[in-house]
């Protein structure tokens, strides 16, 4: 299985410079905690819809779906329990629930499911090492980018090597089918040891290979993909900010969007 | 220049030497010196002699870690603080050297294992450093990624760079103009081919295989000392030392082994879900009982998906999988695993325990056995495996064969009928190729069936009686292995090519498959 998001498409948020979706990502987070109406976040959400869909990170979406259904089912399920509103819809002794916190659940559901959703575009136009070279270029010390890069680098290595850890010791009699909680944790070990062993001989080759291709974290280095923040990259900011300070201004000046006011 | 020597000789701890990894990565006690263009190595820092002196590691897995080939290509120029056009051109002019300019897009992981080690010796050329190192760049590549790789070196030769290849095969050292042999961390010899390959004896102590063609000569008393199938022909020709004759179409092969069918595949077809590529598309294949079988082809031919299905760790997606009759869908892992064993091809994957005795006997303890039959058990494990009195010993710290005998013995615990393993001899050396065989053809003697996938021509052709070859998720063919050797043709149809001595044996239309046989058959 490919655990990796990123889509190798040739769309206009692909090309955006990947400083421009670094802060675009947080502008769009602030968006979301704008409202706690439900009609004015499923706009929001919708808005994000149309993004995702111009960037071709459908699929993404699909793939996750489970995640982004659980959560605002749940969202939608818990959050009555510690909103209170005005207006009683439904009460059971000393506990009960408000039309508001009912909305209000259904809100945060969206808003939550909206950050994933972000962050799945973020993930499915960016490179990691448009990544790397944009925290470099906001001023990120090298070794820590370079580290974030190479760890999200070696996650599907470590899964390779995990399946084909599982396939050797069941073929030998490790039995994952059955056996309480407390057997299934002993199953672990037999797992785990071997994948460590592996990881960390894994590591050890990988810094030798590194080093002896010149590498050194504190020396200078050319970036051989430049990122360059064109005409668009600017104009996109300003939009997104525009956006930001409009739904601010709903929000604060006009009291508007907010099914419990009191609440972010 | 090729360095051979036995597994632990020096041969990786000398390569790392030659670009200061040695001793700035790894500590020790260093004495001596290291000149390198005149400048002495230790006094230099790893990345500066990168300019020098490219290193290419054996595991070409770990040193790719880029998400495209061209940013991987860009990596070692990137940290010389190379210009951007400057880049640009030498990642062209690299890339097209190692025939990768058309993956230029792709990611490093979708490649096949000789495409990835090119890439890997790519993103060192691309250093140009005066001096190329490769630490054994073909031991985990398929017969027809090791001629990809070949032919990179052949280039990089031809451009005029040196080039220090560690190898275990003497066949690559044929061509080479100086060959090292390494003994227990010393120079026992060096020289060029024609004096070092010939000298039998001190290439078996130094743990590598003899070239074929040299020891019949040897055994036969014929004069030259022939490298190569073709000067061995010229050689017999000339001197007219023996008669071709038509080989007889075997008549003894296939009756002979008269065990009872154990496994059994019915229009077997198989599509791995993620990808929805047909690694098997229908095949129809009956083992019995007691049989050496090899299941030779390139990568993604299907050999691993097809031996995977043999003990249910895969389902069919259609068509039936049998074992003992019964399809392996009804059985529970734990009961497949005490008719058919699979020991993977890297012990790594599954050593966890702390002692050699508790590694061994997980399998039984996880069968519910009781204690004791566990110790018996493992006792007489470890004996066939050549591990007595290694129980208390931690599997780790153990060399490679160590480990892989290990791997088998744990396996073998539980008793099962068939063992598969998957290349069984890879990263090991000669001498320990021969120990590893030798036991497993002792358990087929005893009786259990031995099914290989392997990519060693020699150890196919010296110790299974039985060959399957498979291409693109089919059989190619499937017989004795005398008869398969002998259809040159349809194995170079699966890219591959019978081992020197089997071609001499089939160009004299002899039986022989080993060295001894044919000195028999000559001598006769």
């Amino acid at each position: 299985m490919n655990i990796f998001l990123y889509l190798d498409k040739n769309t206009w948020i692909h090309r955006l410079d990947p400083r421009t979706k670094m802060i675009g990502v947080l502008i769009v987070f602030s968006i979301c905690l704008c409202f706690n109406h439900p009609l004015y976040m499923a706009a929001i959400s919708l808005g994000i819809m149309l993004v995702a869909i111009s960037a071709k990170s459908l699929q993404n979406f699909w793939r996750l779906r489970f995640i982004l259904i659980l959560l605002i089912v749940f969202s939608t399920l818990m959050w009555p329990f510690f909103a209170k509103g005005p207006t009683p819809l439904w009460s059971m002794g000393s506990f009960q629930v408000s039309q508001e916190s009912l909305l209000y659940g259904i809100a945060m559901g969206l808003r939550l499911a909206t950050f994933v959703g972000t962050g799945l575009i973020f993930l499915s136009t960016t490179r990691n090492e448009e990544l790397t070279n944009g925290l470099i270029r906001m001023g990120c010390p090298y070794p820590i980018a370079f580290a974030l890069s190479t760890a999200l680098r070696l996650v599907p290595t470590f899964a390779g090597a995990g399946a084909t850890i599982i396939q050797a010791q069941v073929s030998r009699g490790l039995d994952l089918e059955s056996g309480n909680i407390f057997s299934r944790v002993g199953k672990f070990i037999p797992q785990a040891v071997p994948l460590f062993i592996y990881a960390i001989r894994h590591t050890n080759l990988l810094a030798m290979a590194l080093e002896s291709k010149g590498f050194s974290p504190e020396s200078k280095r050319t970036l051989y993909y430049e990122p360059r923040m064109r005409r668009i990259d600017f104009i996109v900011l300003l939009l997104l900010m525009v956006i930001l300070i409009l739904l601010l201004y709903i929000r604060l000046a006009l009291h508007l969007g907010a099914i419990i006011p009191s609440r972010l | 220049m090729v360095v051979m020597g036995h597994g632990g000789a020096g041969k990786s701890t000398l390569c790392c030497s030659f670009n200061a990894l040695i001793p700035k990565f790894f500590r020790g006690k260093y004495q001596g010196r290291v000149l390198v263009n005149g400048q002495e190595v230790a006094r230099r820092q790893v990345a500066e002699m990168s300019r020098l002196v490219g290193l290419v590691l054996q595991d070409f897995e770990a040193q790719l870690f880029s998400t495209n080939v061209e940013l991987e290509m860009a990596f070692g120029p990137e940290n010389h603080c190379l210009l951007r056009p400057e880049i640009e051109r030498r990642i062209q002019r690299y890339l097209t050297f190692v025939g990768l300019e058309k993956l230029r897009h792709r990611e490093p992981a979708s490649l096949s294992g000789g495409q990835k080690q090119r890439l890997a010796i790519g993103s060192v050329l691309v250093l140009e450093p005066k001096i190329l190192v490769m630490d054994e760049p073909t031991t985990d590549l398929d017969p027809f990624g090791r001629e990809e790789v070949l032919s990179v070196a052949k280039s990089i030769r031809e451009e005029g760079r040196t080039l220090l290849i560690v190898d275990h095969e003497p066949e690559t050292a044929v061509t080479a103009d100086q060959i090292w042999l390494i003994r227990d961390g010393q120079i026992v010899s060096q020289g060029p081919p024609s004096e070092i390959l010939v000298d039998g004896p001190t290439m078996e102590s130094c743990g590598i295989k003899t070239l074929p063609m040299v020891e019949l000569f040897h055994s036969m008393n014929w004069p030259g000392n022939p490298l190569t199938v073709e000067r061995a022909i010229e050689l017999i020709q000339r001197h007219n030392l023996t008669q071709r004759c038509e080989r007889k179409v075997a008549t003894v092969s296939t009756g002979h082994i008269k065990g009872s069918p154990i496994l059994k595949a019915e229009g077997l077809r198989y599509i791995y879900p993620t990808y929805h590529v047909e690694a098997l598309r229908g095949l129809d294949l009956f083992i019995r009982e007691g049989e050496f079988i090899a299941i030779l082809g390139q990568n993604g031919s299907g050999k691993t998906t097809l031996a995977k299905h043999f003990n249910g760790l895969l389902k069919p997606t259609s068509g039936r999988m049998l074992v003992q009759n019964k399809p392996t869908a009804e059985y529970s892992h734990r009961e497949l695993s005490r008719w058919v064993g699979y020991v993977f091809q890297n012990p790594d994957h599954q050593i966890f325990a702390r002692t050699v005795a508790e590694e061994v006997g997980f399998g039984l303890k996880m069968q519910g056995e009781i204690l004791k039959t566990v110790e018996k058990r493992v006792a007489e494990v470890l004996e066939v495996v050549g591990l007595q009195g290694y129980e208390q010993k931690v599997p780790f710290v153990l060399t490679k064969g160590e480990r892989q005998r290990v791997a088998v013995a744990s396996v073998l615990a539980a008793q099962p009928q068939v063992i598969i393993l998957d290349e069984p001899t890879t990263g090991l050396d000669y001498r320990h190729q021969r120990d590893m065989m030798e036991m497993l053809k002792r358990l087929n003697r005893y009786g259990h069936t031995i099914i290989i996938i392997t990519h060693s021509m020699w150890v196919a052709a010296e110790y299974a009686n039985r060959t399957i070859v498979m291409k693109d998720g089919f059989i190619l063919s499937d017989g004795p292995t005398r008869t398969v050797f002998a259809e040159e043709n349809q194995l170079a149809e699966a890219s591959l090519s019978p081992p020197s001595l089997v071609r001499l044996s089939n160009w004299l239309g002899t039986e022989a498959l080993t060295v001894q046989d044919m000195v028999q058959e000559l001598k006769k």
